[in-house]
C-alpha cells in the first residue's frame, strides 16, 4: 500500500524552509527529528474483567523555546509517525505565535467508541502514570485533541497530582473551568482566526463592514467564526455548510439564528429562507472572506482556480493542498495559513497554563485582549516575512517559526 | 316457460313460489341437513339434465349434498382459513364462472363454527348474495334454524330473494316461505304441507296454529341453542366459573373450553396459543372479552401486549426484580375484528377492498379518495353506543387508536409503519371526542387498503391470508406538563442487538432505542434526529465521541398539544422553558466546549441551547437498563424466540423506574426482517460474495447498480485522486437515475474515515441513497486494512436502513467474485462523462444490462451472521 507518511511530509516542509533560510546542516538535521520519544504499553482492566493492552506514545519534538506543548489523541488509526508529524507542527505553531513553548504530541491507539466512561478513566490514568515522569509545567504540558475531552484532562491531572502529592493543575490544559480551565477557550480558535483576518484586511485596505463571508464546516470553529466574524468584523454570513450540504442566501443570514438552528436540529438543512448549496459550490462563492473549517484537502489543484474570495482564513487543518496554495498565491487570494489562523486554541491553552502557575485567573475580557495581542503580533511577524521573502503566507509562516526555533537552539549552544 | 325462470325440480314448489328466477338466492332454513337435500338434489338433477352449469361449494363437515358426477363441478373450500379468505375465494370463483350458473352451497351454519360469530356469517351472505344476483345465477343455501342470532337471520332475510322455513310438525314436512321477492299470491306466505303433487297452504287458522306452535319454541326471542361458539363457549365457561366448585383448568373439558375462548379472542397461531394456554387465566380472558367492543379477535398487537404483561407478572427472575411493582397496569379496550368487516359490508367497501391488490397501483390521490369513502362510512348504533361508553370511561385522557391486525405483529410478519396508529388527544365535549375517535378508527381501517400494506402482503405471500383488522385503544401514558401531554420516556427495545457496532457488544443482550416524549420518534426514523441507542451489555458505550454526541442525539420531541388538540413536534427547549419538568437531570447533558457534561445534582444548568439528550444519568443512576434487560430476556425465554417491545417509562422522585409495556412481538428489526434466511441452494455462479463477520440484517431485492471501487487500484491513487473519488461517489449517489432504484456500494477499507489511505473518503450525504454498503478488506502487501463497522456514520446507517457488510475477499469462504466486479462492463461514463481517468478504479455496473436481466439480491441473517450477495437468477454467460 502506497501510504502517505505524514512525518515524511512534515520533514519535507521543514526541508523547504531550511533551504530558504540557509540553515546549517546540524540545525536542519536536529529539527528534522523529535528530541525525545516515549512509547509505552498500557494494561487496562476492562469492565468485563479482561485486561486489554494499549499502545501509547508521547513525543517531545523540540523544547528549545520552552516546555513541549501538544494534545493527546485517542484514535484507532494512531501511529508513531502521525504523532511525530503533529508534534513537529505544534513546534512551528507555538513559534509562529511566539509563545514560550515547544512542540509535542501524544496518542493512544484505541477506539474510544468501544469504551465505557469507566474504562476511559482507567486508560487516562494508566497513560498519565506511564508518562508522568516526562511531564510537568516546565517540561511538557499536554492538552485535549482528537477524541479526548476536558473530562479526560481532569482525570489525567488528578492522577498526576496524586503521584506528585500536591496541586499541579498546569501539568495539562483544556481542563474543565472548575478545575482550572481558562475562560475563553471555547471560541479561541475562531477568535484567533477572526483577529488575523482583521489584520489581513487592514493591510489590504479592505473595509470588512457588510462584506460577505462563507463558512465551510459548521462545527465548533465554524459556528464561532460566523458569530465573531459578524460581531467583530461586521461581516455578513451568506453561506454555511456541514457534512450534509450547505445553505445560501445572498441577502445574508442572522448568524445567531443559524447557530441556534444547527444546535437544535443537528443540521443546517431546512433553515428558513435558504437555498441549498453544495460544499463544493460554497468554496467557489464570490465572497470577501472564506473560512474553510471542516476537512483537509478541500481546496485542490482542481478547484483552486475557481476560488474567488479575497481572504481565505484556514480554521481547519490542511484545507489547501500545496499545488492549490501556489495557484491561490498567483491569483492573489490572500491565505491565512492554518497554523497561524487556528493558533488561537494553543494560545489560550498557554494562557491556561500561565494562570494555573500564578493560581490567579483572568476575566474573559482579559483573555480576549491578550489573545488579540498575540495573534496580531503573530500576523505581522509572518506578513513581514511574506513581504521580505516574496513567498506565500504559508511559506512565510514556516520561515518565521523555523527561524525562531533555530535561533533558540543556537542560543542554547545545541548547534 | 318464462326464460328467466329456472325449474327447482319440484313442480309443486315452483307453483308455491311462482317459479325460481335467474338472480334468486334461495335460503332454506332447516332443522336437519336431510331437509336441505330434499330440495337441493332435485334442483341439481334438473340443472344437469338441462345442461346448465352447476357448481357445488363444499365446505361443511356434514355428508355431501351432491356426489361427484359428470355435468357438475365441486369446489372444496376451507372455512377455517377465515372469513376474509373464504369470502374472497368465493367471490373470485363466482366471478370466474360467469353468469347464469347454478350454485349449491353446503349448510352455512358450518361457517359459524369456524368463524365463531353470527356477525361474520351475515357479512358473508350480505357480500356474496348481491354479487350472485348481479350475475343472474341461482344459488341454494341452507341455514340451521334456531341456532343463529336473530339479527343475523334478519340481515340474511333482508338480503336474499327467497327465504323458506322448513320444518316438521305432526310427523310431516312443511315449508313456509318467509320472503319471496317480487312475487305474491294471497296464500304464498302461509305454511304449506309437503305432500303429493300439490302442496296445500294451511289456510285454516286452527291447522296453521297447530303446526306453527309445534315448530317454533320462541319466535320473538334470540336463539335458545346458540351455535356460534362466541356466545355458547362464553356461556358455558361462565357457568363453570359461577358453579360451586368453580372453574377447574385441570378438567379436560373445561380446559378445552378455555382454549377455545382464547382462540376466538386471539387467533390460531401455535406460538400465541401455547403462550395463551400457559399464561392466561380464565379471568384474563374474561377481562379481555369485557373490554371488547363488538365481537371477533383482538389482533396481534393487543394479544402480544397482554401476553407479555402476563408473562412478566408470572415469571419470577433471579435478580429479584418484581415486575408487579415495576409495570404499569393498563386499561386498554379492543375493537373486535368483526366490527371491521361489518363496517366494510355495511358501507359497501368490501368489494372495493377485493378489487384493490398490489398490482392495482393505487396512487396517493386515489388512496385519499378511498380514505374519504371510509370517513363517510357509519358504524352501527350498537357499536357507536359501545364507543361512547368507552370514551366516558377514559374521560378526557388522551388515547391512541392502533391497528391490531391479525397478520400484523404476528410471528414472522411485521407491518411496521404500514398500518396506522392515530393519537386522539381526546379534548372537547363528548360528541366531539366521539367524532374524533370514530374518524381515527376509520382512518386506521382505511390503512388496511393502503397500497404499501397491500404490496407488503402480496410480497410476503400473505395476499390471500385472512386479514382481520382489530383495533387496540390504549391510554397514552404520560402526564400533562404545561399544555402538553407526553410520556417521560418511550422507545423500542430488541432482545437481540443486531446493531452492535463493535465486537465487545453482546448481541444476545439486546438494545434499546430511547427517546424523550412520545415513542413515535424511536419507532419511525426521522432524518437527522437520533434516539439514544443503548446496548444492554455495554450501556455506557456509544458510537460517538465529543461534539458528535450532540449531532447524533434527539433534537426534537413528539407530544400531544392539549390546546390545539393535536399531535405535535417541538424542541425540548420550547417545552421545558422553565426547566422544572421532573427528573430532567436524568435525561439531559450540557454541552460545553464540545463535551457533554452530565448534571451532578438534580438541577440542569446551562442554557437550553446547550442541552443535549444523552440520558447518561438515567443509565448511570437508575436500574432502567437492568430492568429492560431482564424484561427482554424473560420475554424471549417465554416466547422461545427473540422479541421486540414498545414501551414507555417513567421515573419517580426516588429515581425508581416504572415501565408501561405497549407492545411485544417476535423480533423484527426496523429495516430488516429477522426471518431472512440466507438461501442455501444457490448456484455457485450466482454468488457474488458472502460475508460472515458482524453485520446488520435484512433482505434487499432488485438491486440494479453496483458501485465498485477496486481496492488494488484505489491504493495506488494519489491522495488528490482519492479525495476526488469520494466526491464522484457522491455525484453518483445524487444522480437523478439513482432515485427510485437500488444501488449497492462497495470499496476498500474504512468508508468515511478522515484518512483517505484507510478508506474511501465520503460523508453520509455521499452514500445516503445506497441500499447496501460493503467495506472490502482486501489484503495488500501482507496488510489487511481495518473496516469501520460503519462507525463513521453508524447512526446514519441505522436510521437510513442501509445494510452494512464487511467483506474479507482473502477468506476462501467469502467466495468473492473479483472477476465479476473488475471486468463487467463499466457504465460510469454514461453517468459522469468527464471521469474517464477514474474509470479503471471506479466501476458502475448496470447489473441487468450485463447479466441477461438478473438483479442483485442481498440476504443478511444477523442471527447466524451469514450474508450472501447473489444474482437472482443463474446466468450462463455473465457479460
Amino acid at each position: 500500500m502506497a501510504e502517505l507518511n505524514p512525518f515524511k511530509i512534515a520533514q519535507a516542509q521543514l526541508d523547504a524552509a531550511a533551504d530558504r533560510l540557509g540553515l546549517d546542516i546540524a540545525t536542519h538535521d536536529l529539527l528534522r527529528w523529535p528530541q525525545q520519544e516515549l512509547r509505552v504499553t498500557l494494561p487496562v482492566h476492562m469492565d468485563d474483567g479482561k485486561v486489554q493492552i494499549f499502545h501509547a506514545y508521547r513525543v517531545q519534538y523540540n523544547t528549545a523555546r520552552g516546555p513541549a506543548k501538544g494534545g493527546i489523541r485517542w484514535h484507532p488509526e494512531e501511529t508513531i509517525d502521525t504523532i511525530r508529524a503533529l508534534a513537529a507542527w505544534m513546534t512551528w505553531k507555538t513559534a509562529v505565535v511566539d509563545i514560550p513553548l515547544g512542540g509535542g504530541k501524544g496518542g493512544v491507539t484505541c477506539n474510544p467508541k468501544w469504551m465505557s466512561e469507566a474504562e476511559k478513566q482507567r486508560l487516562a490514568r494508566a497513560y498519565m502514570r506511564a508518562i508522568a515522569s516526562t511531564l510537568g509545567v516546565s517540561k511538557d504540558v499536554p492538552a485535549p485533541d482528537v477524541y479526548t475531552t476536558p473530562q479526560i484532562m481532569a482525570w489525567m491531572m488528578d492522577e498526576y497530582e496524586t503521584m506528585v502529592g500536591h496541586h499541579h493543575p498546569g501539568v495539562i490544559t483544556g481542563k474543565p473551568i472548575p478545575l482550572g480551565g481558562s475562560e475563553g477557550r471555547g471560541d479561541s480558535t475562531a477568535r484567533g482566526g477572526v483577529y488575523v483576518t482583521r489584520e489581513a484586511a487592514k493591510i489590504m485596505n479592505l473595509d470588512l463592514r457588510n462584506k460577505t463571508m462563507a463558512i465551510q464546516g459548521f462545527g465548533n470553529a465554524g459556528q464561532y467564526a460566523a458569530l465573531l466574524g459578524n460581531e467583530i468584523l461586521g461581516l455578513k454570513l451568506i453561506a454555511a455548510s456541514d457534512s450534509q450540504g450547505g445553505i445560501y442566501n445572498a441577502k445574508g443570514f442572522d448568524p445567531k439564528q443559524v447557530v441556534d438552528y444547527k444546535l437544535k436540529t443537528g443540521s443546517l438543512q431546512g433553515f428558513p429562507e435558504s437555498d441549498r448549496i453544495s460544499n463544493e459550490e460554497l468554496l467557489e462563492l464570490d465572497v470577501t472572506i472564506l473560512f474553510p473549517a471542516a476537512l483537509e484537502n478541500v481546496i485542490t489543484a482542481a478547484n483552486a482556480d475557481r476560488i474567488r474570495c479575497k481572504i481565505c482564513c484556514e480554521l481547519a487543518n490542511g484545507p489547501t493542498t500545496p499545488e492549490a496554495d501556489e495557484i491561490l498565491y498567483q491569483n492573489k487570494v490572500f491565505v491565512l495559513p492554518d497554523f497561524l489562523a487556528n493558533a488561537g486554541g494553543v494560545t489560550v491553552s498557554y494562557f491556561e497554563q500561565v494562570q494555573n502557575t500564578y493560581n490567579f485567573y483572568w476575566p474573559l475580557q482579559e483573555v480576549h485582549e491578550r489573545l488579540d495581542q498575540k495573534m496580531t503580533r503573530a500576523f505581522y511577524g509572518v506578513h513581514e516575512m511574506y513581504l521580505k521573502e516574496k513567498v506565500n503566507m504559508r511559506q512565510a509562516a514556516y520561515l518565521v517559526s523555523v527561524a525562531r526555533v533555530a535561533e533558540a537552539c543556537k542560543l542554547r549552544g545545541w548547534v | 316457460m318464462d326464460p328467466s325462470t329456472v325449474p327447482s325440480g319440484i313442480q309443486a314448489l315452483d307453483e308455491v313460489l311462482h317459479g325460481i328466477r335467474l338472480g334468486d338466492n334461495v335460503v332454506w332454513q332447516v332443522d336437519g341437513i336431510e331437509d336441505y337435500y330434499y330440495f337441493a338434489r332435485p334442483f341439481a338433477e334438473t340443472a344437469i339434465a338441462a345442461r346448465r352449469r352447476l357448481v357445488y361449494f363444499r365446505f361443511a363437515s356434514h355428508p355431501p349434498v351432491l356426489e361427484s358426477r359428470p355435468g357438475m363441478e365441486i369446489i372444496e373450500l376451507d372455512p377455517s382459513l377465515g372469513f376474509d379468505y373464504f369470502t374472497r375465494e368465493v367471490h373470485l370463483l363466482i366471478e370466474s364462472r360467469g353468469p347464469e350458473v347454478m350454485y349449491i352451497f353446503d349448510n352455512l351454519s358450518a361457517l359459524v363454527v369456524e368463524w365463531a360469530t353470527d356477525e361474520l356469517l351475515a357479512n358473508f351472505f350480505q357480500i356474496t348474495c348481491p354479487y350472485l344476483f348481479e350475475l343472474n345465477t341461482v344459488a341454494y343455501f341452507a341455514l340451521t334454524r334456531g341456532q343463529h342470532a336473530h339479527y343475523a337471520v334478519a340481515r340474511i332475510r333482508d338480503t336474499t330473494q327467497i327465504l323458506v322455513d322448513v320444518y316438521h310438525a305432526k310427523g310431516q314436512m312443511h315449508i313456509h316461505p318467509i320472503k319471496v321477492w317480487d312475487r305474491y299470491s294471497p296464500q304464498m306466505f302461509l305454511p304449506h304441507l309437503v305432500a303429493g303433487e300439490n302442496w296445500l297452504p294451511l289456510s285454516h287458522s286452527r291447522e296453521a296454529a297447530e303446526v306453527l306452535v309445534s315448530a317454533h319454541q320462541s319466535p320473538l326471542l334470540d336463539t335458545m341453542r346458540p351455535l356460534a361458539p362466541w356466545e355458547s363457549v362464553y356461556q358455558k365457561l361462565l357457568h363453570y366459573r359461577d358453579s360451586t366448585s368453580g372453574f377447574d383448568e385441570k378438567d379436560p373439558e373445561q380446559f378445552a373450553l378455555k382454549q377455545e375462548l382464547a382462540r376466538m379472542l386471539i387467533g390460531h397461531h401455535p406460538v400465541f396459543n401455547r403462550l395463551a394456554d400457559r399464561y392466561f387465566t380464565l379471568g384474563d380472558l374474561f377481562a379481555i372479552r369485557n373490554r371488547l367492543i363488538g365481537a371477533g379477535r383482538i389482533g396481534g398487537k393487543a394479544a402480544g401486549m397482554l401476553l407479555a404483561q402476563r408473562i412478566l407478572l408470572t415469571e419470577k427472575n433471579e435478580t429479584e426484580i418484581d415486575f408487579a411493582e415495576r409495570l404499569d397496569d393498563h386499561d386498554s379496550f379492543y375493537v373486535g375484528s368483526d366490527v371491521f368487516f361489518t363496517f366494510l359490508v355495511n358501507n359497501d367497501l368490501f368489494r372495493l377492498r377485493l378489487q384493490l391488490t398490489c398490482d392495482s397501483s393505487t396512487s396517493h390521490e386515489e388512496f385519499q379518495e378511498i380514505e374519504q369513502r371510509f370517513l363517510a362510512g357509519r358504524f352501527t348504533p350498537t357499536i357507536q353506543e359501545q364507543f361512547r361508553a368507552m370514551l366516558d370511561y377514559y374521560g378526557q385522557a388522551p388515547i391512541i387508536v392502533r391497528s391490531s391486525s391479525l397478520l400484523e405483529d404476528s410471528f414472522g410478519n411485521s407491518f411496521a409503519g404500514k398500518y396506522r396508529s392515530i393519537f386522539c388527544p381526546n379534548q372537547g365535549n363528548p360528541e366531539a371526542r366521539l367524532a374524533d375517535f370514530m374518524r381515527a378508527v376509520k382512518l386506521v381501517y382505511a390503512s388496511a387498503l393502503n397500497p404499501d400494506a397491500l404490496c407488503y402482503r402480496s410480497k410476503r405471500g400473505l395476499g390471500t391470508n385472512d386479514e382481520q383488522m382489530a383495533i387496540l385503544v390504549q391510554r397514552v401514558s404520560g402526564m400533562p406538563y404545561r399544555h402538553f401531554f407526553f410520556p417521560m420516556l418511550a422507545g423500542v427495545a430488541f432482545s437481540r442487538n443486531l446493531y452492535a457496532w463493535n465486537d465487545r457488544i453482546d448481541i444476545r443482550q439486546g438494545v434499546i432505542r430511547l427517546v424523550l416524549g412520545l415513542g413515535t420518534r424511536a419507532v419511525d426514523r426521522v432524518g437527522s434526529d437520533y434516539p439514544r441507542m443503548i446496548a444492554i451489555s455495554h450501556p455506557h458505550l456509544r458510537p460517538e465521541v465529543g461534539a458528535k454526541v450532540s449531532k447524533y442525539s434527539q433534537h426534537q420531541m413528539d407530544l400531544l398539544d392539549l390546546e390545539t388538540n393535536r399531535f405535535d413536534t417541538r424542541f425540548p427547549a420550547e417545552v421545558f422553558v422553565d426547566g422544572n419538568y421532573p427528573n430532567l437531570y436524568l435525561f439531559l447533558s450540557v454541552m460545553r466546549d464540545n463535551y457533554p457534561y452530565d448534571p451532578i445534582s438534580g438541577k440542569v444548568d446551562g442554557r437550553p441551547d446547550q442541552w443535549v439528550l444523552t440520558f447518561n444519568n438515567l443509565i448511570r443512576r437508575t436500574d432502567f437498563v437492568l430492568l429492560m434487560g431482564k424484561l427482554l430476556s424473560t420475554l424471549e425465554e417465554a416466547y422461545g424466540q427473540p422479541v421486540d417491545v414498545e414501551f414507555t417509562a417513567s421515573v419517580d422522585a426516588t429515581e425508581r423506574v416504572r415501565i408501561n409495556l405497549l407492545q411485544c412481538r417476535p423480533l423484527f428489526m426496523p429495516g430488516s426482517l429477522v426471518d431472512v434466511s440466507v438461501p442455501t441452494s444457490l448456484d455457485r455462479q450466482q454468488v457474488l460474495f458472502r460475508a460472515h463477520r458482524m453485520i446488520c440484517g435484512g433482505l434487499v431485492e432488485q438491486i440494479r447498480y453496483i458501485l465498485y471501487i477496486s481496492p488494488q487500484r484505489y491504493y495506488r491513487l494519489t491522495s488528490e485522486a482519492k479525495k476526488s473519488l469520494g466526491r464522484l461517489v457522491g455525484q453518483i449517489n445524487r444522480h437523478p437515475t439513482m432515485k427510485g432504484t437500488k444501488i449497492l456500494m462497495m470499496g476498500p477499507g474504512r468508508w468515511g474515515s478522515g484518512n483517505i489511505d484507510l478508506g474511501v473518503n465520503v460523508t453520509y450525504a455521499d452514500i445516503d441513497n445506497a441500499a447496501v454498503l460493503v467495506e472490502v478488506a482486501l489484503e495488500e502487501a501482507g496488510h489487511v486494512p481495518e473496516v469501520s463497522y460503519g462507525t463513521h456514520f453508524f447512526q446514519d446507517l441505522v436510521e437510513g436502513q442501509i445494510i452494512y457488510l464487511p467483506v474479507y475477499p482473502d477468506d476462501p469462504s467469502t467466495e468473492f467474485q473479483r472477476e465479476f466486479f473488475e471486468t463487467t462492463p463499466n457504465a460510469l461514463l454514461e453517468f459522469l462523462p468527464h471521469t474517464s481517468e477514474y474509470a479503471s478504479v471506479l466501476r458502475l455496473i448496470d447489473v441487468p444490462k450485463t447479466t441477461e436481466g438478473a438483479f442483485v439480491q442481498v440476504a443478511a441473517d444477523p442471527q447466524r451472521r451469514q450474508a450472501v450477495c447473489f444474482l437472482d437468477k443463474v446466468v450462463r454467460k455473465r457479460h
